[in-house]
């Protein structure tokens, strides 16, 4: 029963701030995730067809059915969604395949206040109904890319890093081969060049399993255009570990950018990041430019919050202002949230 | 307390025949068996030989209706994690390699790495022409694989056979599939992608745990497995 109580003050709360608790349809078509996101949601889809061959999906994610609600029934305006229901989701044998998911979002506004009030809302939340203290950590993902857009490297490079940020495991082998410059085969380099010279005298609009000859030709050519030297890489890798290392009181993150930029003779345009101008009521709130690597599709500001004494994770967020579009909106539509870490909660 | 130990072989082909030939060498004299799925052992405790698809035999050790079988470890890793829990893999043999690989067209001379498949995969989704599509016969081991390597943004099509010919018949874009010497994907222009080796594959001896938990089903494997090792 302690779970009941603890979800109905929390939606409380969220009410009388504005948000409708929302319930939202079970299934939905897998297609909608399928198409858009590729097989990485496909393998955790919990799927089944009917007699039509028509492939459908019990939900993985309330966010994602806070968005399709969204899309089919507000369409435009803000709204303020929150709930408490079930996600399912194929966990491999390791976890349920029913997940409890309470959260909140904001869909339809940029208003960097609603980041603010999003987070407040949660963490004040969090501490009324829990009685412990909390941290706030917070980092905004556009500080990496402005990052990256700043450091000599080819783009393609830049794309893989930016892609991949949200994937830490993945993106440390990535640096790696940073370091290594081993994306470049000499011998099959040399056999391909010969290949290039035939190629150009092909008709370049004919297509080769679905790419045409002449967009082969101009990604053949900007690779080796593009060449880097073992030390470019040495140097973009540490100063990309340096940068992942930043974490400190959220007060001082400003002037600690600052001090490595200098350092690094840098520029990375932190005039144009809202998030230093935030002012939060929690005073143990800290910046680090690590968190927030876990979820493909944060776009700008992130957040987790921890039980002070136990660095217990008790609820995590960010703004998604990518993934309406993604998922069929037809234009830009800006959104935040966070969810609770509900089973942590009840282990306080 | 004597059971019949069931043993799974593959029913046809170059696996049929070198399974049989690690029995013989072993001195374990199978009935003849060229047009029966079902025989036995002459000179071993009370056994059944069912001759199986070798993905089958798969199937029937996890559901324990086979006690042993040799199949490929291609297949045994593409299957579901709940079966692969259920099933031990005693030995690999020294027959049946072959390696599981990302393929892409010869012509496609930009891509090198699955680091530039990576970026490829965004230009189709940029262009809005769907999907990159990666046709095979192994869509577990391939996801799992492109996922762990950063490729997220593709599509999987089942293939069940000529999967070589799919990017040129525009049923995908590139393949993954098992090669032993390679000549097949040369012939029909196709190059294995620099880190493109999913699984190095050869038969193996398997065996359903939970015949492992029966300590008649035990000995007798064990007695069976060492005459195996010993000359096999």
């Amino acid at each position: 029963m302690k779970s009941k109580k603890y979800s109905d003050a929390l939606l409380n709360l969220f009410k009388k701030k504005g948000f409708k608790v929302k319930e939202f349809e079970n299934i939905i078509e897998s297609k909608i995730i399928i198409e858009r996101s590729g097989e990485i949601f496909k393998k955790s889809l919990l799927s089944f067809e009917d007699d039509n061959g028509k492939n459908f999906s019990l939900r993985p994610d309330l966010t994602i059915s806070a968005c399709l609600d969204y899309i089919k029934n507000v369409k435009k305006g803000v709204y303020k969604y929150a709930y408490f229901d079930q996600a399912y989701r194929r966990t491999f044998g390791k976890e349920s395949l029913v997940r409890n998911q309470l959260g909140c979002e904001i869909i339809g506004s940029t208003n960097l206040q609603l980041n603010l009030e999003i987070i407040n809302l949660i963490d004040e939340s969090l501490k009324k109904i829990t009685k412990n203290k909390t941290t706030i950590k917070l980092n905004d993902i556009n500080i990496f890319y402005s990052l990256v857009d700043s450091l000599k490297l080819p783009l393609r490079w830049r794309l893989r890093l930016k892609r991949h940020f949200w994937r830490p495991e993945y993106f440390n082998e990535l640096i790696l081969r940073l370091s290594t410059n081993s994306d470049i085969q000499k011998n099959v380099f040399e056999l391909d060049k010969k290949s290039y010279f035939k190629m150009t005298k092909l008709n370049k609009s004919k297509t080769i399993a679905g790419r045409k000859i002449s967009e082969i030709l101009d990604r053949f050519q900007k690779k080796i255009k593009e060449p880097r030297s073992n030390i470019d890489g040495k140097k973009v890798v540490r100063i990309v570990r340096e940068f992942l290392k930043i974490n400190c009181s959220f007060k001082n993150a400003k002037n600690e950018l600052k001090k490595f930029e200098a350092k690094n003779n840098l520029n990375l345009k932190l005039e144009n990041f809202g998030i230093f101008n935030l002012q939060f009521k929690n005073n143990d709130t800290v910046f680090s430019t690590n968190i927030g690597r876990n979820t493909e599709y944060y776009t700008g500001l992130v957040f987790e919050i921890y039980k002070k004494s136990k660095n217990l994770n008790l609820a995590s967020g960010g703004r998604y202002d990518n993934l309406m579009q993604t998922l069929g909106a037809k234009t830009k539509v800006p959104a935040i949230g966070g969810a609770i870490n509900y089973d942590n909660i009840l282990k306080l | 307390m004597s059971e019949i130990i069931k043993i799974g072989l593959p029913s046809k082909g170059r696996l049929k025949d070198k399974s049989l030939k690690v029995f013989r060498k072993s001195k374990l004299f199978i009935k003849d068996s060229k047009r029966n799925y079902l025989s036995e052992i002459n000179n071993f405790n009370p056994n059944e030989i069912i001759f199986s698809h070798a993905r089958e035999i798969i199937e029937r050790l996890a559901d324990n209706s086979l006690d042993l079988g040799i199949s490929g470890y291609d297949l045994l890793k593409e299957s579901l994690p709940g079966i692969q829990n259920n099933i031990k893999v005693n030995s690999r043999l020294n027959f049946g390699f072959a390696e599981l690989v990302v393929a892409v067209p010869n012509d496609w001379i930009d891509v090198q790495t699955i680091a530039d498949l990576e970026e490829i995969s965004f230009e189709f989704k940029d262009k809005n022409t769907g999907k990159l599509r990666i046709a095979t016969k192994y869509p577990n081991l391939t996801n799992e694989f492109l996922l762990s390597k950063g490729l997220t943004q593709y599509k999987i099509v089942n293939s069940l056979g000529s999967t070589e010919m799919y990017p040129f018949t525009n049923q995908s874009e590139i393949i993954t599939d098992i090669t032993s010497t390679g000549a097949t994907l040369k012939a029909n222009k196709l190059r294995i992608l620099k880190d493109g080796g999913i699984l190095m594959s050869s038969a193996c001896i398997l065996v359903s745990k939970k015949s492992l938990r029966n300590k008649y089903k035990k000995k007798v494997i064990k007695k069976l497995l060492n005459k195996i090792k010993k000359k096999g």
